[in-house]
């Protein structure tokens, strides 16, 4: 069988963003679809993991995404004794909740604050807070991301169009082993008295892990 | 004493080292995309092999190869190699397996 | 005169060497093989924020298939980006965030 998408296909080099997923070829699966399907099959057989397993595990997959990062940051906005908890354990208030950390992670919440501004990365790997914002972007996973927000964090953030004042610290936290982090963003002004929903349909992802800030739409669009 | 870096520096511990501009990509995940996640985490939560294997694993697939496969390519042959290593099955059982994975296929598109 | 209790003697790492506020310096070794300690901290500097509870599995084995096996302290530490960067552009208050065991730590005046 011939690799349908050999590295020769992509022009990938190690300092180039590409889109970190081969191009998808019509009909026929790919080699390294193929290969999954082999490889899960052969775990099954040999009685190490069942069918069951990875289909429950699909369903845990497609039941998170950021809308419960962004639930748990409302909620946090509106409620000064969740805040609070959050702060102090984030896994616990999170599974308050009815968040589970399925991969057996633990969870610092970091407050943005006018002094403070925290952005997360993973500089080894790609690790994440899956359980409360689903699986990463790719942009997150790959190089430039990974290298830079250590070293260079506000030309980083500059590059997602927030600058940050000199006078407000930058906190990068670098994920190593079992520690996972979400940004709790600022609160935008003009909020008051919003129901916890309206709150949580203004806060994205990327706010979530550091790059950008909450605004309200008309400030985006401005 | 100097040690060479190339001998300590895992390909995957980047931080700090000079790369280009970012781009903003993402993408949807292709249903075996998602699947290969899902096979990493239970994996991981049957402890056959657990994450830190995992990624102990990719570094050993070397800066040539973690630059030219993409992210779940990667995985995948990961835990291939660690399966093999740990006698779970043989290459010639995934060999094998995947010209019956590729029969389905050509099998119903004839 | 000390009671029962104050007079227990815990097992060697069993409680942690370090508690918050501690300055603690990243070992410089240069070991081959599966480490989680990214290259541009060793030989770092920094105060012990947070110790996280409760002890974890020394990843260094976990990698290689040990599911089980030595339990290490494993603290959040903050270095001062300035310190970690020569010619860091930026606030000097910046810093970096990050989990290290204990077996990487040293005290630091």
């Amino acid at each position: 069988m011939i690799p349908e998408t050999s590295p020769s296909d992509h022009d990938h080099d190690h300092d180039h963003a590409h889109d970190d997923h081969a191009p998808v070829v019509e009909g026929r699966p790919g080699y390294y679809d193929m290969m999954e399907t082999a490889v899960r099959e052969l775990f099954i057989e040999k009685g190490l993991i069942t069918a069951g397993d990875i289909r429950r595990q699909i369903e845990v997959l497609d039941s998170r995404s950021p809308a419960l990062g962004a639930a748990v940051v409302a909620k946090a906005w509106t409620d000064a004794a969740f805040r609070s908890r959050l702060l102090e354990n984030g896994r616990r208030a999170c599974e308050e909740l009815g968040i589970s950390f399925y991969d057996d992670t633990d969870l610092i919440v970091l407050e943005n604050t006018e002094t403070v501004h925290n952005l997360i990365v993973c500089t080894l790997c790609s690790c994440y807070p899956r359980p409360v914002l689903g699986l990463p972007p790719d942009w997150y996973k790959l190089k430039p991301y990974r290298s830079r927000a250590v070293v260079e964090p506000r030309k980083v953030l500059a590059e997602f169009g927030t600058v940050i004042p000199e006078d407000v610290e930058i906190r990068v936290s670098d994920s190593t082993a079992t520690v996972r982090f979400l940004v709790l963003p600022c609160r935008p002004e003009g909020t008051d008295g919003w129901s916890e929903d309206r709150l949580a349909s203004l806060v994205t992802r990327d706010a979530m892990i550091g790059v950008i800030p909450v605004t309200l739409p008309q400030e985006a669009s401005r | 004493m100097s040690i060479p870096d190339f001998v300590t520096r895992l390909p995957n511990d980047i931080g700090g080292l000079d790369a280009g501009p970012f781009q903003r990509v993402e993408h949807p995940l292709e249903p075996w995309e998602k699947r290969c996640h899902a096979l990493a985490d239970v994996l991981d939560l049957r402890k056959v092999i657990n994450t830190e294997e995992k990624r102990k694993g990719v570094e050993a697939l070397g800066e040539g190869l973690i630059a030219k496969l993409p992210y779940y390519e990667r995985w995948i042959v990961t835990f291939a190699n660690i399966a093999f290593t740990k006698h779970f099955f043989t290459p010639t059982e995934l060999a094998d397996k995947m010209t019956e994975v590729e029969a389905r296929f050509t099998g119903e598109l004839a | 005169m000390a009671t029962v209790f104050e007079r227990v003697v815990t097992a060697t790492g069993e409680k942690p060497a370090f508690a918050p506020g501690d300055r603690v310096k990243v070992g410089t070794r240069s070991p081959i093989g599966h480490y989680r300690v990214p290259q541009y901290l060793r030989g770092q500097t920094g105060e012990v924020l947070k110790v996280i509870e409760p002890s974890l599995i020394d990843n260094e084995e976990e990698g290689y298939g040990r599911n089980a096996g030595n339990r290490r302290h494993y603290y959040r530490i903050s270095v001062p980006m300035p310190s970690l960067w020569p010619g860091y552009e930026g606030s000097p208050r910046d810093e970096l965030q990050i989990e290290v065991y204990e077996t990487w730590l040293e005290r630091a005046a």
